[in-house]
Formats: structure tokens, C-alpha cells, sequence
């Protein structure tokens, strides 16, 4: 299914939610839609499955109109799956009733499917690891067991649009890392496009083909995982997706002179966006910075913090008046001098 | 696999014909206005309007307005007795529940005390039992042919027990019957109050009575406190207990006053039955602003989750303590209950009881010889059913929009819909003869005197109560329930049908039995309301007493305890059918 977002807006009362949202969304395609909480992300996903209304804008399914400010098709009318943020399983049914419940209740379910709904169950449950499970109720199930049985649900009618609403947010930090696996594969075995909402940034840079980065109601940049990392367009999205370090200075074309260094340091940085030239800021993520012994030259500054995370250190660094955080192998002490450079083998990607 | 999909999607949804024209649209909301407004108009009219009629009837005479009946009022020596019996009374037997209920609660829930189950249904049996019935068990238990005398002439022949027809019996009967409502309530707060809180008073210190009573004890105030006050409202409501304690006695209160003003006739009876009315409104109302206030308050813990584990171990005061406590309920429910059902099996007041003198009759003659009895009963079966079938669906309607879709619209509403119920019911009574004499000046629908204002005050005082319990049903339900059924294609029909009913279904049971049970046993709105041939059971049984017919009226109780039984019954064993299919989430 295509989705096309037209200038969508959404107010509720006083309080707006999003603001003039534009987005396309291809055939099959993986979606993740990143921002903090109240960013308006939720909005637009339950907007894209038809509980709410734009306030103005529309959106088209397949070229026709969805959603407008003066006609909505309401979410059984479209063929849509979605999985919550808290599984909301039925605790009356089982499994095995769950994921039947779309196959026959859902009008546009497709006849082959609709006729051999036995074995449609069967395969939904078998392709989400369950099919042992068939006849136990909600309530004997185990966190992993409960989203699989919602993303079963979700997939069961063969919907072309998936929805996911934080669906890993419920679960342990272990459990998620296999569940993205999962879901990876959900999206390959169905084919269908998926709009997946998440904080996490990880979430979203490791399953999606396109992320959508929102703050505020409105969408900061649109881009692949690589280039959203690597090629942030705004502070935002710097300091909320790539956890960089805003270094103030000021440019001289393609090079960057960090503020506090004399000129004696000079950063290439031809593939930094325009809003950071312009203002004198630099976007440098933790690990691109390297720590060295002072006399290796660069700018010199002091460990104001340590934290040990097993296969590498997190250190705060002072220096030229400025404080930033640095991921580096080599262990230093509390106070020690170091130097920091940037090696010039960074922002090579595929 | 997509892209088949996606083209046959296409096809299927130009077929159906995408949006909704916008004419459609508007149209279907200028019949969501007109709804709107019709619900509007009737909450005004069946819950607003009546209490508007009393307060208005007393400030008018022929000549205007006028503060009268007030003034007359306040210089009678009567009033000024009634009002000190009230006062007394109230808070005599909400202090008794209060000091009740507390320690059953404590108890209840922090202790490792054996049969939870068992004794909470007890606890609450005692509130569920209408209040007259309690007051028959209690009566026939310490009259001079009860359980008690016998008792006492083990050990003094002349010795007799203390008369019921008193204030302190009227007390006593009241303060054991509401003092469920303090325990349900601090249960609740007890639970509530995390185990960790207690824990840092210990690491910091304090000994188990300092614990209690420095952190335990003000977490629970607020709770305490409402919980106090709904038996301060309930008890200025009763008019049981006292019309059948008091008043062959000649002590009044508040409510009976009323009643009997309106009953006495006489000029201007309503009017002056409609000022005290407002007065007794007025303190009712003082005392519900009160309630929320200390309830709204004690939110601050509301999102904590319930602690079911015991937090003391009582060790060997186990066996003791469990012992006083079944003692205690057996004796302030089960002995009396049982000496009024033995009473109603006697074939006269006076006589001995042996098994010759054990008899039917009483019985036989409640169900069998006397049609106006059978006609009440009968009264009173069909007046709760469609009262519940009306609650059932107006109430669970109304629970799903004020959970769903909550606006300042159905908070006013639900505001209003719940006057009939916190107004002490022999006011609300009065508002509805008020009203339905001539609910639009020169419209006399002629109901008043027939079953229609029976059930149109029951519908209207008990609609609340259906509308909580389906409203604290809603909330366990969350909305991503209905939304996962809708996603998954369901319609409105279907989303009730197949999830919202069948998750919604004990809690509304549960409600729906509560107003049953209530309109079956109803006595205060009824005695004002009904006329001959639409008696109802309360009425009957009220109307044995006045008489003296003792044996008559404990059948008929015992026959609703029976009733009660059953129901209860039923009930457990649906939520334990429900139970079975699939617990909660």
C-alpha cells in the first residue's frame, strides 16, 4: 500500500499535535517514526489507522482519500494491522481465537484466506513461533509470547499496512534485541509496509529502511538510518539520534576550528549540514572522537568522568571551555591530560 | 504477496466508494446535537427539576414568597427535639461504624488472619440485608421472646434485655449495618499504602505501634474520613430503622418527620414537609461536597496497585483474634437472623418453641391467603426487573461515554444523575410527588398513585449505581481493546458482542444485582409514593409492624433473605463461570 500525507495537521483544543506533516510511504516499505515522548508520533499513527482526524491536510491510501478534515474512513473499513503498545490481547479468548478474529470478522479479508482459515492460523502462528501455544489464554503467556500473539493478530488477515505502536517498549532489554529479529522477519515473510513508531533510536536505526525523526509535531528529517546517524540536518537530531557533542566554533569553508584551540586544530568536515556551518557548531558523535596522549598534539583536555561499559570506556572531556563525551578503548584515570583529535577516516558509509 | 494484495485492495475499496460525502456528515451530527439535546432536557427533567419543585414549594405560599414555613419551624419545640434525636443518632452510630469498620479493615487487610473470603462476605452481608430486615432480626433477638431473654433466664429468671425501641438501640442497629461502607472504604486505602513506607519508618526506628501510627494511620485519613462520612450520609438517609425502632416509641428524626408530616396530611403538610425537606437536603448535601473533597484528597495513592499480602503475623493471637472476629459477625448477623426466622415460624408471639409449636402458617398465610401481599410481592418482582432492564442499559450506556468519551457535558449529567441517590430518599420522595402532580403547569399526567412514580423514582434514585459499576467495569477494560478489535474489522456490533460485553459482564452483573436487590427491598421512597394496590414488599412488611403483626412481617424478611441468598449465590457462581473462561489480563 502507498500513503501519502498531505500537509497534515492535528489540534486537540488549545494543544497541537502535529504540525503541516508531509510524507510519502512506499509499497512494502519499513517506517520507523523516532522522537521523544509528545512529539506527535502516536498521533500520526493512529491517524494513519483511522481513530483520529486531521484537523486539516489529508491523507491518501492507494491514491484515494482516507482521512481529511471533513471525512474519515473509520479503522474496520480500512485493511489495516496494528499491534499495541501494551498488547491489549482479549483476556476472554485464546490464541487461537485471536488470531481468527480478524480472518472472519474483517470484511476485506481476502477469500483464499477467508476459505482456508484453518490453515491460515496455523501458518500466522508457526511464522511467529506460537503454534505450540494454540489453546492458552492471555493471561499464561509470557511478555514475548503476549506481542507475538498481537503481531499474529496483526498479520492474521493479511493487511497491507502494519502498524506498530512502541510494540517492544513492554518488554526486558534482552527480549526486545530478539523481538527485533522477529519483527525483521515478519516484515520480509508478509511483505506488506510498516509504519513503526518508536523512542528508541536503536529500534529505529537497526529494523527500518526510512526513519521519519519527529519533534514538537513536526518532522525534523526524513532519511535512510545511515544518513539520519551520519548526516544529521539539525541539533536535534544530532543530540537525540547520533548522541552527538554540539562543538562550538567557527568555519572556514570545509574546515572547522574549534572554539578555545588558537587555529592550530583544524576538523574536515565537508559533509556536515548547511544549519551547522551556519551557525558555528560541529556535530561530533562520541565514538568519532579519538583520546591520545597529549603529546600526539590536537586539542588537549581533561577526563572529568569515567564510566567503564566492558568493551570500551565513557568519558566526559573538558576541554576549550567545552565539556563533551567520548567513547574510547584505551583506559584513562580521573583528571588525566589527554589529547583529542578527529582521525580522518570518518564519514565513509555504504 | 504485497502486490497482489494491494490491487485487489483497490478494487475492493473503490467498490465500497471511499469517504463519507459531506452532507452525510453533517447530517449525522445535527442527529448527534438533537440526541444531544434530548439527553440533555431529559437529565433536567427527571433529575433537576423535582429538587428545583421541593426547594421552590418551600419559600411559596398564596402569597408569594416567603420564609414562613422556616420560621414556623424554628419555633416548635418538636423540631428542635427532632433535630437534636437526629444529630445524636447519626453521629452516635457513624462513630460505631467508624470504630468498626477501622479495625475490621486493619485486620483484614494487614493481618494473616484465616478465611479472608469468608468473613468479607459476612462483613458485607450485613450492609446487604435491607436495614428493616436488620432491625426485625435485632428486634425479635432482644425481644422478651428472643434468643437473648432465654439466654439471660439462665441466670436471672426476671433478668431482660436491653429494648431495641431506644436511641441507643436505633444507634446500635445503624452503626453495625453501615459499618461495611468504612470497611470497604479503608480496605481499599489500607491495601493501597505501600509496604516499603512501612519499611523505612522500621529502618528509621520506629516500633510496630509508632509505624502504625505515624505512617499507616495518616496515609488512610482521607480514606478513613470518606469512608466516615458515607455513613454519616447513609444514616441521615435511613428511614428504616428508626420508623420501626423509633416511632412506636415516640422518637423522630429527620426523615421520619418528614414522612410523617406528608402522611399526617393536613393544610399545608407538603409544605412544610418540603422546608424540612431542604433542611435535611441541605446537611445531606454539606456532608456529600465533604466527602469528595476528602475522597479527591486521598487520589494521591489511587495509582498504586492493591497489596493482597498479609503484613503481620498475628502468631498465636491467630486462633483468638480469627475466633472474636467470626464470633463477633456470627453474633451481630447470623443469631439475630436466625431468631427472627424462628419467630416467623411460631404459630403466635406469645407461645413456647418446641417443635409442636413449629408452623407454616405465617408463611402460608404471606404467600397464599392474603392477595394484597401476593399483589406486593408481585408488585415488587416486576417494578425491580424493569427497573434493572431499564438501569441495565441507560446505566451501561452512560458508563461507556462518560469512560470513552468524557466531556464537561457528562460530568454535569453524571453530577445530576446521582442527586436522587445522595439526597436522603424520603426528600427525593417528596420532590417526586412534587413533580409528577404537574410536571408542566396544566399537565396532570395522573401517574401520581399508580406503579408508573414507583418506577420512575426507582429508576431515576438507582440509574447512579448501575452507572458506577459500569463505569469501574469500563476502566478495567482498556480502550486498545475496542481498538484491537476494530483494526481487526469489527463494527460497533460486533466490538460490543464479542469483546466489550463479555469483559464488561461481571462487573455489570454485579451492579445490575445491587439494583435489584435494592428496588426489591426498597421501603423509603415506596412509603411515600405507594397507594393501595401498588404496595410494595418494604411497604408491606413496614405496614405488618406499624400493625403488630409481628409473625407476619419477620416471614416475609425471612423470605427476602432467602431471596438475597440466592442471588448472591448466583452471582458468585457466574463471575466464578466467567472466572473459569479467562482470567483477567
Amino acid at each position: 500500500m502507498t500513503i501519502q500525507l498531505r500537509e497534515v495537521c492535528k489540534t486537540f483544543g488549545s494543544y497541537t499535535a502535529l504540525r503541516n506533516v508531509n510524507l510519502d510511504i512506499a509499497d512494502g516499505e519499513f517506517v520507523a517514526i523516532l522522537g521523544p515522548s509528545g512529539c506527535g508520533k502516536t498521533t500520526l499513527l493512529r491517524m494513519l489507522a483511522g481513530f483520529e482526524q486531521p484537523t486539516s491536510g489529508e491523507i491518501r491510501m492507494d491514491g484515494e482519500v482516507v482521512a481529511g478534515a471533513s471525512s474519515l474512513i473509520p479503522p474496520e473499513k480500512r485493511r489495516i494491522g496494528m499491534v499495541f503498545q501494551h498488547f491489549a490481547l482479549w483476556p476472554h479468548m485464546n490464541i487461537h481465537e485471536h488470531v481468527r478474529f480478524p480472518i472472519r470478522t474483517h470484511k476485506k479479508t481476502p477469500k483464499a484466506i477467508r476459505d482456508n482459515e484453518a490453515a491460515r492460523i496455523e501458518q500466522v502462528l508457526a511464522l511467529v513461533g506460537l503454534s505450540h501455544l494454540a489453546k492458552r489464554m492471555p493471561h499464561e503467556l509470557s511478555g514475548g509470547q503476549k506481542q507475538r500473539v498481537a503481531i499474529a493478530r496483526a498479520i492474521a488477515a493479511e493487511p497491507s499496512l502494519l502498524l506498530m505502536d512502541e510494540p517492544l517498549s513492554s518488554l526486558d532489554a534482552l527480549l526486545r534485541m530478539n523481538m527485533r529479529r522477529e519483527i525483521q522477519s515478519v516484515h520480509r515473510e508478509t511483505g506488506s509496509a510498516v509504519v513503526y513508531v518508536t523512542h528508541d533510536q536503536g529500534e529505529a536505526l537497526s529494523m527500518a529502511d526510512r526513519i521519519v525523526v519527529m519533534k514538537e509535531g513536526r518532522i525534523e528529517q526524513i532519511g535512510s538510518p545511515q544518513d539520519i546517524y551520519l548526516k544529521p540536518e539539525t541539533e536535534f537530531v544530532a543530540q537525540f539520534v547520533s548522541k552527538a557533542n554540539l562543538v562550538r566554533g567557527h568555519w572556514d569553508n570545509d574546515m572547522f576550528i574549534p572554539e578555545g584551540s588558537g587555529s592550530s586544530v583544524q576538523w574536515r568536515g565537508s559533509e556536515v549540514a548547511g544549519y551547522f556551518k551556519s551557525n558555528g557548531l560541529y556535530p561530533v558523535r562520541p565514538d568519532q572522537l579519538e583520546l591520545g596522549p597529549v603529546q600526539d598534539g590536537g586539542l588537549v583536555g581533561q577526563v572529568a568522568n569515567v564510566q567503564f561499559q566492558g568493551k570500551e570506556f565513557n568519558y566526559d572531556i573538558i576541554a576549550a571551555g567545552q565539556q563533551w563525551e567520548v567513547i574510547s578503548p584505551v583506559p584513562y584515570k580521573l583528571n588525566d591530560k589527554v589529547s583529542v583529535t578527529i582521525p580522518q577516516r570518518e564519514l565513509q558509509y555504504a | 504477496m504485497a502486490t497482489s494484495n494491494t490491487s485487489v485492495l483497490k478494487a475492493e475499496t473503490g467498490k465500497g466508494g471511499g469517504t463519507f460525502p459531506r452532507s452525510l456528515l453533517s447530517a449525522s451530527s445535527i442527529g448527534r446535537y438533537g440526541l444531544l439535546a434530548l439527553g440533555a432536557a431529559a437529565t433536567f427533567f427527571f433529575f433537576v427539576l423535582p429538587i428545583a419543585k421541593l426547594l421552590l414549594l418551600s419559600v411559596q405560599n398564596e402569597q408569594g414568597f416567603t420564609l414562613s414555613y422556616y420560621t414556623e419551624l424554628f419555633r416548635q419545640e418538636r423540631f428542635w427535639k427532632v433535630l437534636r434525636h437526629t444529630f445524636v443518632i447519626v453521629l452516635g452510630s457513624t462513630a460505631l461504624s467508624m470504630g468498626l469498620g477501622v479495625v475490621a479493615a486493619w485486620l483484614m487487610a494487614y493481618t494473616d488472619l484465616k478465611h479472608k473470603k469468608l468473613l468479607n462476605l459476612l462483613i458485607v452481608l450485613v450492609f446487604v440485608l435491607p436495614s428493616y430486615v436488620l432491625t426485625l432480626s435485632w428486634s425479635s433477638f432482644m425481644g422478651t421472646q428472643g434468643l437473648m431473654a432465654s439466654f439471660l433466664h439462665l441466670f436471672d429468671a426476671g433478668a431482660k434485655p436491653w429494648s431495641m425501641y431506644s436511641v441507643g438501640g436505633i444507634i446500635f442497629v445503624m452503626g453495625i449495618h453501615h459499618f461495611p461502607l468504612v470497611y470497604l472504604f479503608t480496605l481499599n486505602v489500607l491495601k493501597k499504602i505501600p509496604r516499603d513506607l512501612e519499611w523505612a519508618a522500621k529502618t528509621g526506628g520506629a516500633g510496630k505501634l509508632k509505624t502504625i501510627a505515624q505512617v499507616t494511620l495518616p496515609l488512610a485519613f482521607p480514606g478513613i474520613t470518606a469512608g466516615g462520612l458515607l455513613v454519616f450520609l447513609a444514616s441521615l438517609d435511613n428511614f428504616g430503622i428508626p420508623a420501626f425502632l423509633g416511632t412506636p416509641v415516640n422518637i423522630s428524626v429527620l426523615s421520619t418527620l418528614i414522612y410523617e408530616e406528608i402522611i399526617g396530611f393536613g393544610p399545608s403538610a407538603f409544605a412544610r414537609g418540603a422546608s424540612l425537606s431542604v433542611l435535611l437536603g441541605l446537611i445531606a448535601i454539606a456532608g456529600t461536597l465533604l466527602q469528595w473533597f476528602t475522597v479527591r484528597k486521598s487520589k494521591a495513592t489511587e495509582t498504586t496497585r492493591m497489596d493482597e499480602e498479609p503484613r503481620y503475623a498475628l502468631g498465636k493471637a491467630r486462633a483468638w483474634v480469627g475466633g472474636t472476629m467470626w464470633g463477633a459477625l456470627i453474633l451481630i448477623t447470623i443469631v439475630p437472623l436466625l431468631s427472627m426466622i424462628t419467630l416467623s415460624l411460631r404459630k403466635s408471639y406469645g407461645g413456647k418453641l418446641n417443635w409442636n409449636t413449629l408452623t407454616l402458617d405465617n408463611y402460608r398465610h404471606v404467600l397464599f391467603d392474603n392477595p394484597t401481599i401476593w399483589r406486593a410481592i408481585q408488585n415488587s418482582l416486576t417494578l425491580s426487573l424493569i427497573t434493572l432492564a431499564a438501569c441495565l442499559v441507560i446505566g451501561t450506556l452512560f458508563a461507556f461515554y462518560r469512560v470513552r468519551k468524557p466531556s464537561k457535558l457528562n460530568k454535569l449529567a453524571e453530577l445530576a444523575i446521582s442527586i436522587p441517590y445522595t439526597l436522603p430518599g424520603i426528600v427525593f420522595a417528596l420532590s417526586m410527588i412534587l413533580v409528577w402532580m404537574e410536571p408542566i403547569p396544566g399537565w396532570n399526567p395522573g401517574i401520581y398513585g399508580t406503579t408508573t412514580i414507583l418506577l420512575i423514582a426507582y429508576v431515576c434514585r438507582f440509574l447512579v449505581l448501575q452507572i458506577r459499576a459500569g463505569v469501574t467495569a469500563f476502566m478495567q477494560v482498556d480502550a486498545s481493546m475496542e481498538e484491537a478489535a476494530r483494526i481487526s474489522g469489527a463494527g460497533a456490533w460486533t466490538r460490543w458482542k464479542a469483546i466489550l460485553l463479555p469483559l464488561l459482564l461481571p462487573g455489570i452483573l454485579g451492579g445490575g444485582l445491587l439494583v435489584f436487590l435494592t428496588a426489591l427491598t426498597e421501603l423509603t421512597v415506596s412509603a411515600l409514593l405507594y397507594s393501595s394496590g401498588t404496595q410494595t414488599i418494604g411497604v408491606t412488611i413496614f405496614g405488618f409492624e406499624q400493625a403488630g403483626k409481628t409473625l407476619y412481617s419477620t416471614a416475609l424478611s425471612s423470605l427476602i433473605v432467602l431471596f438475597i441468598f440466592v442471588g448472591a449465590g448466583l452471582l458468585q457462581l457466574l463471575q466464578k463461570g466467567f472466572a473459569r473462561k479467562g482470567g483477567r489480563n
